[in-house]
Parts: C-alpha cells; structure tokens; sequence
C-alpha cells in the first residue's frame, strides 16, 4: 500500500492577461494577448471580459477583431509570464517548502502533513485560493492523492468553480471516482491519443478506465497506461523539484548595526571580492550591479548600475558603485547604521575567462568602453551618448544619438568614397538647417556663387555638387534637395542645399545650410 | 539635336524596372530621341512588346528600336550592354543567354566574361561602370576589361546626381582615353516617366524583402532614372558633347530588326523523290480514301483540293506534316488526341485524322484560315488525354531536340491577390490584414480593387497606409512578374531554337521554355503547336476502356470518338432535360440553364450552346434573339446595308448558321469587313486589340471606325452598337466557331456515354479527377439517381482505381477506388490488390500479407474501409492501432510479422450515422450513408428553412428561405450575377446572387460551406427555378457542431470544386 500524499493543484488560467492588469490596471477595451501558430496570430490568452464576447483561446486574430471592436492586443511574452509563475511558486513557499511548477500556467504544492497547519484541506485550498484571487489572479486549485489527479480535476473539474470557488477536495482514496465524468482531454497528453480515445468513442477518463489495461498499453503505449493510473490515484508520480536559482548575490550581516563611511566601504570590497568569485566560478560577469543597504529601522536603500561589458573584476565593480554613490543627489544616509548589506549581480551574462590582451587597440578599447562606464555611472547613462549609422538617404537622420553603454547598435559606417577624397558628408550637422539669403545661382542646378548666412557674405571659390535626395515620400512630403559642398574664399567649408528645383515661373527655390565641414 | 538611351531596364528586368516596355518606346518617340534601346537583365523578354507598341506608332518620326540586353555577370565584371548589329550577332546574344541560363536555377542566368568573349562577334558593347566612384581594390579596373572586349566597344558614363558626377566623368573620360575607347552617354533608366519613381521603390522593397521604413539606402536617393529629353541630356554633358553623339553613332551601326526573324519551321522527312506538298497531297488522298470507303463526296474532294493549293501557296505543309506526325504517334500509343483551332476544321485535317469532325455533315469553315491577306500562322492546337501529355511532350523533344523544340512561356503578371500581398508587405501591412484584402478579390482575375471590397475585408478604407497600398497595388497589377511555361505550345524550328530566343530550363525536369509568350509568337509570325491537355479526353478514354471491359461478349466494341452513333435522339432529349453533370463544357450552372430553353436537337446546336453562354453574346444581348428566332423561324431576317453601298444580303454568307445573330468571334471579324469596310489588316487588328483592350486603350478607335463604319454603310445605329459591345465581350475569352464544333464533338461524346453507359461514366470522371466542376459527391449522386449503384472503398474489394462490378441482379455497379480516400498512396493500393489473390481472410491476414505501412492501414480504417472485413470505422481504427509500429528496416524483416494473440476486448460505444456520414466527408469527401445536412434537418425545419427540393414546389415568386451545402460558386465571365449551387439530402437549389446583393454580403459567399439564402422564387417558362437571394448567411458554424472532434480551418479559395464540405481528419502514425 502506497503511503498516501497529499497534493495541491493550482491552475492560472488567465496568467498572461492577470500580469498585464496588475501591472497598468484593466485597460477599457476588452484585453488579449496574442500568439503565433502556423504563421498567424492566434490568441493566446485573454481576460474574463472578452471570453464573455465569445473570444476563446487558439482563436485567430483576424477572427476576433471581426467580433469585438476595439480590442486591446498586446503580444505574448512568456518569458515574463514565467518569471510570474516562478515568483508566485516562491510566494507558495509559505505554506510547504514542496512546490513544483507545471509550466506554462499551474504549480503543485505537496502538502502531505502540512495541511493540518492550516485548519485541514478544505481550509488550506480556501486561503490559497482567496490568497491568490486577491492579488488579481484568476486560480483554480483541486486536492487528490496524486498530482495527475488534482491536476486533472483542478482544471477540467467545471463543476468545482459554479460551487463557490473553493476548489475540489478528494478523499483519500476517492481519485477514480472523482475523475471518471471528466472528458478525456483532462489527460492532456498527445493530440494523437486524444484522437485515438475520440475515434473509438470514447469521451470520458471513467470510459478510458474501464477498458483492459493491456488493451490500452499495446495501443497507446506505456506511458499513457501510467499516467492513467496515477490519475486513477493507483500509481504514484513524483513531483519535480524547483531548480534552484543560481545564487549570484553576496551578502553581509552585522550583529551591530555598522554607520562609518569606512566601514561601509571595506563591507562594500568584500561584497564585491566575494560577488566576482561567484561570478567567475560561474563563467559569468554582470552587466548590472545593484546593493541595498537595508537598515535598522527598516528602511532599503537601493542602486544599480550598468555596465558596457560583463565585469567582475571587484576594483571595476567597486568603482563603478562609488561613482553611484558619489553621485546621489541624495546621500546615503546609514540613520542608526545599516544591519545587512547585499551586492548581487542583477543582469549576468556569460563571458569567457579574463584574458590579457597584447592588442593595443584592444586594450585602448577596453580603457573607452570602461571610460565610459565610469561617465555613465557619474552622470547618468542617458547623457552619455554616442552616434550609430542609419540605413537612409536623408542626411539630418542618417545617424542617431543613443546611450553609449548600450552595444546593442552595432553598424558600420558606410563607406563612398577613395580615402584621398573629400568627405562626403559634413562632421558637423547643424541642429536645424539655416536658411541662407541672396544666394547668386545659375539654373538650374548650378552651384551658388556667393551667399550670406549669419549676417556674413560668403563668395564661393569651389564647389562641387549637385547630390540630389529626395525625401520619403511615403511618410513625409518635401521638395527635392541638390547638396553642394563648398569652399568660400576664406577658405571655410560649407554643406548648403537648395529645397526644390527651378520651375519655370515663380520664385526661386530656398537655399539652406546644414553643416560644416572641419 | 537628338539622343539614344541604350541604358532601359524595362519591368521585364523582373521587379527593376517600374515601366512597360511600350512605355519607354512612346514616351521616346514623345521626347524626340532618334532611337531606342531595350537592355533588359540577362534577357530579352520584353522586346516583343516594345517591338508591338513601336509598330503601332506612326511611322514619321517613330525611333529606331534597338534590341539588347543588359549582361550581369557573376565574375565580378561590372554590367555590359550588348547590341546586336546583325541577325547572326542577335542569334549570338541569344546563345549567350541560353548558355547562361542552361547552367542556372529556373528564372537567373549565369554569366562569365568568358562567355561574352566566345560569341563576340557582331555585338556593340557598352561597359557600365557602377555609378559611384571606384574604391580601390573593390572591383577590376575597366582597362583591362575595355581592351579584352577590343573594338566596338564603349565605356558608358551618367550623371545621376550623386554629388560627384563631374569627377567621375572626368575619371572615366581618362579611363576609356587610355583604353582607346570612346565614351558614351547613358541615364540608366528605370522608368520612362519621374511619376514611375514611388512604384520603383515599391519593386525594389518586393525584390529586397523589405518594408519601405526598412528598406533605407536600397532605394534610389533620387528620381533622376528616367528618359531625358535630349536637351537635358546635352546639357548635362556639355563638357562631353562626343559622349551624346556616340549614342547616335552606335544606333546607326545597328541594323538588326526583329521582323528578320523569318520562321523557318523544321523539314518534315518526306520520302525521296517527293516534296512536302506532294507528300502531303498523298497523305490527304489516302486519308480521304480511308474516311470514306464507298466514295469521296465530290464537295470534300473539292474543298480538299483548295486547302490544299493554299497550303502549297503559303508554304506551310510542313507544318500539317508536323502535327500529323503527333497525332499519329500518339494513336499508336493508345493516346486519345483532338485538335482544334481555325485550321483544324479543315477537310485536310479531317483526312489526317487530326480531327473528328466530319466535314461532309455542315459546312466547313476554312474562311478565316482561307483569308490569305492573314499572313499569320495558321493555328492547331491538339488536345490529348492530361495524364498522358508528359508522354507526346517528352516525344516531340525527342524527336526535334531541345535545341529546336521548346514551349512558349507565360507571362505571369501580378493580379489582384498577388498584388495586395506584396505591396501590403512593403507598406508594412501585417499579413492578417493583406490576408483579409486579398481574399476578397474574385478569383485570379481580379480586376481593380475598390473601396467597397476593402470594406468586405474588414479594413479600413480611410487608413492612409491601407489606402496607399491599395493605390500602389492597382497601379502594380499587369507588371509582369516572373516567366512560366506555358501548358503546351511548342515552338519548332528547322535551325537552332536557341539562336531565335534565349532558352532556359523550366521548374519541371526535362522541360525548356523560350522567352516569349503567345502574344509575341503572333507579333513575329512565329509557328507553334499548342500541344494541350483535357481532362475529359482521359475520361472519355477511360469510360471506352471500361465498356469494352466489361462488354458481354461482342456486344459493345472499342469505341472510338468518330465511331460512336451519331444525333442519337435520347442523347439530345437528355441534354434538354438540363441532365449534363459531368458532360464537358455544357455542366456548368449558366449552361445548365441555357439548355432547356436553347433545346439542341442537332450536333450545330450543341456547338451553338457551347458559345452563347459567352461574355461576347451576352454582353452583346445576341442570346435573346437567337433564342427567339429557334422558337420562331420566321423572325429569321439578316441585317442589312443603305442599297447604295452593297447588296442586301451581304451578310446573309456571315450568319446564316446563327440565324442572322452574329454569336462566334470568326463572325465578328467578318463583319467588320463585310459590314463595316475594314481591310483584312485593320480586322486583323481589331482581333488583336480585343484580346489585350485592358492594357492596350486602342478600343475607342476601334469602337468609332466599327460603328460608325456600319452605320455609314446604312446599318442600324443599334445593331452597331451592339456587335461592338458583343466584340468587346469576346475580350480575351473570344470564342471561334472552330473551336465550339471540336468541342461540340466531345459534348455529344461525353453527353452518348453518360446516357448510355452510366456506370462507366460515373467511374471514368472520378479516375479523371480533377477535372471539370463538380466534386466526386455530386458525380456519385447523379449516378445514384440514374440507378447505378455505388458500393464504398473496401480493403476486401477495391482497387485504385475505380471500377465496375456486376451485381448480382446482373446490373453494372461502380465500386469506388483507393484513389478517393484523400492522401492514400497509390503504391499502396497496388500492393493490396497484388496480395489479394483469391481474399483475405479477415483483418489480421490482410494487415500480415500486405504489411503495409501505419498510415495506409489508418487512412483506409478512417475511410471506413474494413467493412468487408466486419470491422466499422472505430473497430477498424482500433485495431489498427494494435499493430506494432512500422519496423525501421523493412527489407530484412521477416516476411510475417509476430502474431498477436487473440484478443476478446468489450465493444467500443457505437457510433452513430451523423458521424459515420461526417467522418465518410472528412477522408473521401462523399458519403453514400447520408448527407450532413440531414442530421440539421429537425433544426432547420423548426426554423422556417425549405429543403432544396422544395424551393421547386413553390410558386413564382414566392418568399423563401433555403440553406444547403455550397457545391459551386461561379460568375460566369463579366457576368453581374453569381451562381451559387446550394445542395443537401433532397437535392440542389440554384441560387442567383445580383451583383448588388453580392457586394453586401461577398464574405457569406466567398467565404461559406453550409450557406442560408433567404430571397424569392423564379420560375421560368421552360420549368427552370431560381432562388434570387436578397440576403445571405454563413451558417458553417452548424455543420462545425455536428462534428465530434477537429476545428474547420478557414476555407482556402481556389476551386469550388476542390473545397471542402467538412475538413480533413489529420489522423496520421
């Protein structure tokens, strides 16, 4: 005789809707989020509201907008919805260390001895579920002997939530019973034996059971027989253990709450020596850092900072977090002191063992990229920028400013020209081309001759142009521009352009000037 | 002062060029230019156009039409442009491209340097350097290749607005100095008008995969690639005016035209000592000897004379020698073959026995292939049984080679869909929405796109980015887009092919096709035999092959399609009867209509019916005057001229078959000779003009020169007007009197077995399959309700195919075949039918003795096929599943796989009919158990709904609503109406759907299988009822809920025919 356990199922139909709503709140129109199968979207999850209007699972999108209008769709990200999950199985940590995650939207909790804590199992099933609805997630949960079998009945069991939402409790002993009237996708196996099962008419696990089990082994195979049993509570299943998450984090307590700057400091190295060896036993560096100085009376400090590439050097690491520190318009102030400090790597990424590089160039990088941590982490990584290339004609957007830390932006600049050439394009682009007035120009697409610009008349010595660009004509309408570069007598270098070409009546076009060369 | 652009990548550079070639040739001759060149990428597939769209300009002041190409290399040599100055260069050009392409995927080419130099000969070459200034060590420097080349070589320069256009120039003006060469002028041109700029970024963003947010520095910074007026282009080379008058000077050295490209069909081997002429003449005589026994009629001896003299006259017996020698070969295998086509109709042909239409019993109309003024080639197309065509196509490049046979391309052009899709991509459409504006366009022909059917799509015609891509795909649809080959026409040549046209492999194995599609084969005059497949010949094969079969001894011979009894009176009283499911060309819905009131009593009639149910003859209202002067033959009277201009009775010769309504397209152009004083070349291009008036806008001439001719001439304003509306009708779907009689033959045939032999005909149509427009269920119901029986796929009895069986009642019965159970392997069915011997005995016997593989013994279990074995559907599933998997190495296992025991197991719950019925729809898309509609009938009744045979009970109209499964959904040609056939258990209700009508409800139509159409009842007086919908609904859904398992995807379109009452069961392993 099997040792009867107890297990708790629990199932979050509407995770993915549930993240969002606690997140921004419950937009006004109606909210689902959507999915690829087969190459077109699908939903993938949706909300109480809109299951209401007739939307459903698996529904492709197109279909749905037909039905409901407006519809608010956002894309699934299950990543998120995973570390959801994995969040609330911790949550679940209170009440039995035993919880296993039934990805993608459900977790089982062993309880075996841990429900009479908690008033029994009628009681404990309550306070989960009313636990978990108040924190704004659809839950569903069942207690059986087995987990096939609370699974099943937690979410097939249709009849466990018109009883008032306090789930579905099964004696000792009463699996086979309780899940006979349930329909065969409670098995939630391989689509083929689904069909199988529906093609030899057979719509209920009760109607499964009753055949030969040889009779269902030689057809479906072994495994299904097992999972029949455990269902049936005459097999036992083991639950998985949650991986442990890898422990990159370093912490320190102190008996005595610690205040001097020193100390802080010193704490602060040996966080930051213990944090890199973990690190690097893991083969990995951070690419952000975060401490928190938690203090006596209750109160967290916290900073993060990023970094251009994984570090774990603990001298980089720490001058990173004092130029933080320095910065804080608002000190760290330790109160009565801190009792517990905690370094810990918020974003790791793998990188292969520090090696000393002989290439000066790439040493002379190294020395950039960690200048610019260290300016990043002193004014803020949004004011430390630098330019990256865009594939485009149009010269004010043909490169963008973004964070200089950030490597995602890796493109090359194009390359036009013999390197004995004069640039192409100016190293200075004014913020806003200048219009520039009593230019002298031959028609119809002759270099000007002279023109004043900033009070200034300029008298062109050399030219050449023009490069004629036309705007995008599909998001923005504008005339044509003719670039010229030129070379004034005084021996300054302009980009001018003129906006629009000569017509044969009306006025002449608008001359502008837009950068300057060095 | 004058300029040549030789540098013109047209949109036959597929998706690089945004401008017809035509355009470019007018928009030329519009800015003056002294000549034209046409370089497309590795190919010449669009100088035929240009060539067309030249000839019809003026001849004053019309350019020289320079025919290149553009030669892209592989190698790393910058572009070329070659210019043939001869024929003997341009068949050099040709083999260079063949080459390349011979060694290249379908649709590329792949050219060295090497190759150019191999055949240089003759070729004016123009090197184009890429358009920025070279980067060092980035690609080979001209010199080299500029001396290679040698002399008639030039080193092409433009001036595209890059910003350095003046140093270039000087740069490559030093180059080509010091290579010796000289320089010359080009603009590289991708459109021939500005306005084409934003379509070309829409090409270059489908080429590049890309949205035009994305698509940055792969488009043009500019919309300087268009023909220049040659002022401009002085100007913009004044400091080299020698580079604009090298343009001139190479376009005078050219001297090579198109129309040189003389047809010089292959020399039929005749036997020595005799001309083709007189073989043939030879050839006719027996064969007339053989068609008549007793005695050649003096009248076809006489007509065969004449034919004969003209053949001699235009030297074309070759080509009669040539389709004979099809023909005859592919009698010889047992192939049934039928040509038509206007000189096919000949007593010559009758005597080849190209075809079967008796000359001696109507009139032969050899007028139009007889009107020497044509000096067109005369047309034959041969159509053979379509399983077997491979087998005389694979002859006839056996016969010729493939250096001297190929097929004619088709152009595929972008449509409608094709259209929407890609410019929606560009614009950055999600495929959810390009989906949803797709799929309601009608068909493949879709023409414009309009607001009303964006819409139907559930998009928003006022979203700009919607309403752009729409504009875009409008303007994008007639550009070609990639070459196919066509079904069947073969160009045959005496010299080498390759040297008239590029040729290339096709997708398919052993198949090359040239360049040029039918259209351009008719602008040169170019022979070719259109070498064709149909299905009915297959069936109509097969329904002889049956009947001799299963004959009692010496009662029904080996028909023939010139043996069978001719204007068998039941025949045509069953025709009448609108009785032509599965009879060719006359089943659809409109010709089903057409029958009881045009009543064919004769073989003419039959050739009649095929044509009127037209576009021509009826957007030309003829149907109703004809129809009216059968009934009545003394309305019978013939249009006539003012006495002043001709005699009254000058077009009683034109119409007197068609009781003086003009219905065929050979009519049309007689009377506008006969009628309205055009020459026989002004007819000619007239013909011409009605099968391209969408793209060509040369209608209105013709419109104002054809009525007004006639109405000159003393006709009636009205009547005019009329055949002009009837010509534009024919538009691309003219259909000749030559063709209705060849196919009226098979009318008659199709129409003989069906009366006769129903059994074999139900058997014969599904062995063709697919092929005309009814599903296998319609054919298995009409054979049902002509008596035969029809006995399901069974393990136990079936073959692949499916065949007769005689009942014990001593009756033929068809036993359906494993070839109507969807996905079954034919491999399969023959492995069963060899083990079978003297039977199975039992399930376990058949599944050891055929061992077939998991998924042949699932899908006959599904298609309920082990009744013979007394398993149903889920007892037969069941236990197939208890067989061990597929064994991996088949070959050495042992012969008999391990015995099971025997098993006792409790039966599994019944099924019940509803899903015996649906799951029968789901694997062979028919159910000789029930219909699905039956299972709805309690519901539908408690609703109000009339079962389909019913609607025919109700008074004229009477209200009524009607629900069925959709069988067909037509709009025949330009028609304003769409026919909808609605069926269930009783019968099938015929549903009229008015334009109007459709446009509120396109998706109900388009889009449903169990279709609810609420409207009036139309009864005409010949007994035909119409249901004229006012309102429509999708009532899929009720059938989706009868099923146990699986969801209905959404329907796919394509041909009704093909669609799917219920979708397939994916029960495979």
């Amino acid at each position: 005789m099997l040792q009867q356990r107890r297990i708790m199922a629990l199932w979050l139909p509407r995770l993915p809707t549930d993240r969002l709503i606690r997140k921004s709140g419950a937009p006004e129109a109606p909210l689902v989020v959507s999915g690829r199968a087969n190459n077109a979207l699908i939903i993938h999850a949706l909300e109480a509201r809109a299951e209401k209007l007739g939307l459903y699972r698996g529904q492709p999108l197109a279909n749905a907008h037909a039905m409901v209008q407006p519809l608010n769709v956002v894309p699934a990200d299950e990543k998120a919805d995973a570390a959801l999950l994995e969040n609330i199985a911790d949550w679940c940590d209170r009440f039995t260390p035993l919880v296993s995650l039934d990805a993608p939207d459900g977790l089982y909790l062993d309880i075996t001895g841990a429900a009479h804590l908690f008033g029994g199992d009628q009681a404990m099933l309550k306070d989960v579920l009313a636990k978990l609805s108040a924190q704004g997630f659809a839950v569903r949960g069942a207690i059986a002997g087995t987990s096939w079998a609370a699974r099943a009945l937690a979410r097939h069991q249709t009849n466990a939530l018109a009883r008032g939402g306090s789930g579905f409790i099964v004696p000792p002993g009463g699996e086979a019973e309780a899940v006979a009237s349930l329909p065969i996708t409670a098995f939630d196996c391989d689509a083929k034996i689904l069909r199988a099962l529906s093609h030899a008419g057979l719509k209920t696990v009760g109607q499964v059971a009753a055949r030969q089990s040889s009779e269902l082994a030689e057809r479906l195979g072994i495994q299904f027989v097992r999972r029949l049993l455990v269902m049936l509570g005459q097999a036992e299943e083991p639950l998985a253990p949650r991986r442990p998450l890898p422990d990159l984090m370093a912490e320190q307590r102190f008996a005595d709450p610690v205040t001097s700057r020193e100390a802080i400091a010193s704490t602060l190295l040996a966080l930051a020596q213990s944090l890199g060896g973990l690190l690097e036993r893991q083969g990995q560096g951070a690419r952000m850092l975060g401490a928190a100085f938690f203090r006596a009376d209750g109160k967290v400090d916290r900073i993060a900072v990023r970094a251009g590439a994984p570090v774990r050097d603990p001298t980089i690491m720490l001058r990173l977090l004092n130029q933080k520190l320095d910065a804080l318009a608002d000190p760290l102030d330790p109160g009565f002191g801190f009792d517990l400090v905690r370094l810990e790597a918020l974003l790791a990424e793998t990188t292969s063992p520090a090696t000393v590089s002989f290439d000066a160039n790439e040493n002379a990088r190294r020395q950039v990229r960690f200048l610019i941590d260290r300016l990043s982490a002193r004014f803020g990584e949004h004011r430390v920028l630098r330019f990256v290339p865009q594939d485009t004609h149009i010269p004010e957007a043909a490169a963008v400013a973004v964070p200089a830390q950030d490597s995602d932006f890796d493109a090359t600049w194009p390359r036009h020209q013999r390197p004995d050439d004069p640039p192409r394009r100016p190293c200075r682009l004014l913020e806003k081309p200048e219009e520039i007035h009593h230019v002298m120009a031959d028609t119809p697409d002759a270099p000007p001759v002279r023109f004043r610009w900033r009070q200034c008349l300029h008298h062109v010595a050399r030219a050449e142009g023009p490069e004629r660009i036309v705007l995008e004509w599909w998001s923005k309408d504008g005339p044509t521009r003719d670039y010229f570069r030129v070379e004034t007598r005084e021996g300054q270098r302009f980009w001018l352009y003129r906006d629009g070409l000569y017509r044969r009546n009306g006025l002449g076009p608008r001359w502008y000037l837009q950068g300057i060369f060095a | 002062m004058s300029y040549v652009e030789l540098a013109v990548t047209t949109n036959y550079s597929f998706l690089r060029g945004a401008s017809h070639p035509g355009q470019f040739v007018q928009q030329a001759a519009f800015l003056g230019h002294a000549a034209i060149g046409i370089a497309d990428h590795n190919s010449l597939a669009g100088v035929v156009r240009a060539y067309d769209a030249w000839q019809s300009l003026p001849e004053e002041g019309r350019p020289k039409l320079l025919v290149g190409a553009r030669l892209v290399f592989r190698d790393g040599t910058p572009d070329i442009l070659a210019y043939p100055k001869d024929r003997a260069a341009y068949g050099r050009l040709c083999r260079i491209l063949s080459e390349g392409k011979n060694r290249a995927p379908k649709g590329e080419c792949f050219l060295g340097l090497g190759d150019l130099l191999d055949h240089r000969a003759g070729l004016l070459l123009i090197v184009m350097p890429s358009a920025h200034l070279p980067l060092p060590g980035r690609e080979p420097k001209p010199a080299g290749i500029l001396r290679a080349l040698g002399p008639d070589t030039w080193l092409g320069a433009s001036m595209l607005y890059t910003g350095e256009d003046r140093r270039r120039l000087r740069d490559l003006e030093r180059q080509a100095r010091a290579a010796g060469v000289p320089l010359i002028a080009v603009n590289d041109v991708l459109y021939h008008h500005p306005d084409q700029r934003e379509l070309q970024d829409i090409v270059t963003c489908i080429r590049e995969h890309v949205t035009l947010q994305g698509a940055g520095r792969r488009l043009q910074a500019n919309a300087e690639r268009h023909l220049k007026p040659p002022q401009e282009m002085a100007r913009l080379f004044a400091r080299h005016p020698h580079a604009i008058t090298e343009t001139l000077r190479l376009a005078g050295m050219i001297d090579f035209r198109l129309d040189e490209l003389r047809h010089n069909y292959p020399h039929e081997p005749v036997p020595p000592g005799k001309t083709a002429d007189e073989h043939l003449r030879h050839l006719v005589e027996s064969g007339l000897a053989w068609r008549y026994p007793q005695a050649i009629p003096p009248k076809v001896a006489a007509i065969a004379r004449t034919e004969l003299d003209f053949i001699a006259d235009r030297e074309i017996a070759h080509y009669f020698l040539t389709v004979h020698d099809i023909v005859a070969w592919a009698r010889g295998q047992g192939i049934l073959c039928q040509g038509r086509g206007s000189a096919a109709n000949s007593v010559v042909c009758y005597a080849l026995r190209i075809t079967e239409v008796n000359p001696a019993t109507f009139e032969v109309m050899f007028d139009r292939f007889l009107n020497t003024n044509r000096r067109e080639p005369p047309d034959i197309d041969v159509d053979f049984e379509h399983e077997r065509r491979e087998e005389v196509i694979q002859y006839i490049y056996r016969r010729y080679g493939r250096r001297r046979a190929a097929l004619t391309a088709t152009v595929i052009c972008y449509r409608g869909r094709s259209a929407i899709r890609e410019v929606g991509k560009v614009f950055g459409l999600t495929d959810d929405i390009t989906g949803r504006l797709a799929g309601t366009v009608w068909g493949s022909h879709g023409g414009q796109m309009e607001e009303h059917q964006v819409r139907q799509g559930n998009a928003d015609p006022g979203n700009a980015a919607i309403a752009r891509a729409i504009h875009f795909a409008n303007e994008l649809m007639g550009f070609p887009r990639h070459l196919s080959q066509h079904v069947g026409g073969f160009v045959l040549t005496e010299d080498f092919l390759d040297t008239v046209v590029p040729i290339g492999p096709a997708a398919m194995d052993d198949r090359w096709f040239i360049e040029w599609d039918k259209d351009d084969l008719d602008t040169l005059a170019i022979m070719k035999v259109d070498v064709l497949a149909l299905g009915m010949l297959t069936c109509i094969r097969k329904a002889f092959d049956l009947i001799h079969a299963h004959a009692p001894c010496g009662r029904d011979p080996k028909w023939t399609l010139a043996a069978i009894p001719q204007e068998d009176p039941s025949v045509y009283d069953m025709l009448c009867a609108a009785d032509a499911i599965g009879v060719f060309q006359v089943e659809s819905r409109a010709q089903m209509n057409m029958l009881p009131r045009l009543k064919p009593r004769t073989f003419y009639d039959l050739a009649v019916e095929v044509a009127i149910v037209r576009p021509g003859p009826i957007q030309g209202g003829m149907v109703h005057p004809y129809l009216k002067r059968r009934a009545d033959p003394s309305l019978i009277r013939f249009p006539a001229p003012d006495p002043r201009f001709g005699p009254p009775d000058e077009l009683y010769e034109v119409l007197k078959r068609t009781k003086g309504v003009p219905l065929f397209q050979e009519q049309a152009m007689r009377m506008a000779i006969v009628a309205a004083g055009f020459t026989a070349a002004q007819a000619n291009g007239l013909r011409k003009a009605m099968a391209t008036f969408r793209h060509s806008g040369t209608m209105p001439t013709f419109r104002e020169k054809f009525i007004g001719g006639m109405m000159r001439r003393g006709y009636d304003a009205e009547f005019a007007q009329a055949c002009f509306n009837q010509i534009e009708g024919f538009g691309e779907y003219g259909f000749p009197e030559s063709h209705a009689i060849s196919f009226a033959l098979l009318v008659y045939v199709s129409a003989w077995i069906k009366k006769h032999h129903p059994a074999a005909f139900c058997a014969a149509l599904l062995n063709s399959q697919p092929m005309g427009f009814y599903a296998p269920a319609e054919i298995v119901r009409c054979a049902r309700e002509h008596g035969v029986a029809v006995l399901a796929p069974d393990a136990a009895f079936s073959q692949w195919d499916n065949s007769l069986e005689r009942t014990a009642a001593g009756a033929l019965a068809v036993r359906l075949g494993f070839r109507q159970i969807d996905g079954f392997r034919e491999q399969d069915a023959h492995t069963i039918m060899e083990e079978r011997g003297y039977g199975y005995r039992g399930f376990a016997d058949f599944a050891r003795r055929t061992a077939l593989p998991r998924r042949a013994l699932v899908l006959l279990a599904e298609a309920d096929g082990f009744r013979g074995f007394g398993l149903d559907r889920r007892e037969g599933l069941w236990a197939v599943r208890r067989l061990p998997d597929d064994s991996p190495l088949p070959l050495f296992a042992p012969r008999a796989t391990p015995e099971q025991g025997a098993e006792t197991i409790a039966p599994l719950p019944a099924m019940t009919l509803s899903d015996h019925v649906l799951a029968d729809y789901q694997t062979t898309r028919l159910s000789l158990k029930g219909y699905p509609t039956q299972f709805l009938r309690a519901a539908l009744d408690q609703e109000g709904i009339t079962a389909c045979a019913g609607v025919a009970a109700l008074r004229d109209g009477a209200k009524v609503r009607c629900a069925g499964i959709v069988l067909v959904r037509q709009r025949p040609g330009e028609g304003t109406a769409i026919f909808i056939t609605l069926s269930d258990e009783t019968g099938v209700c015929n549903v009229v759907v008015w334009q109007d009508t459709f446009r509120k409800f396109r998706r109900e139509v388009m889009g449903s299988r169990l279709l609810l159409a609420e409207g009036r009842v139309q009864k005409s007086p010949e007994g035909v009822v119409h249901l004229m919908a006012e309102k429509l609904t999708d009532r899929s859904a009720d059938l989706k809920a009868l099923m146990d398992y699986g969801q209905a995807p959404a329907p796919r379109a394509g041909h009704p025919r093909n669609a799917r009452v219920l979708p397939p069961s994916r029960d495979f392993h």
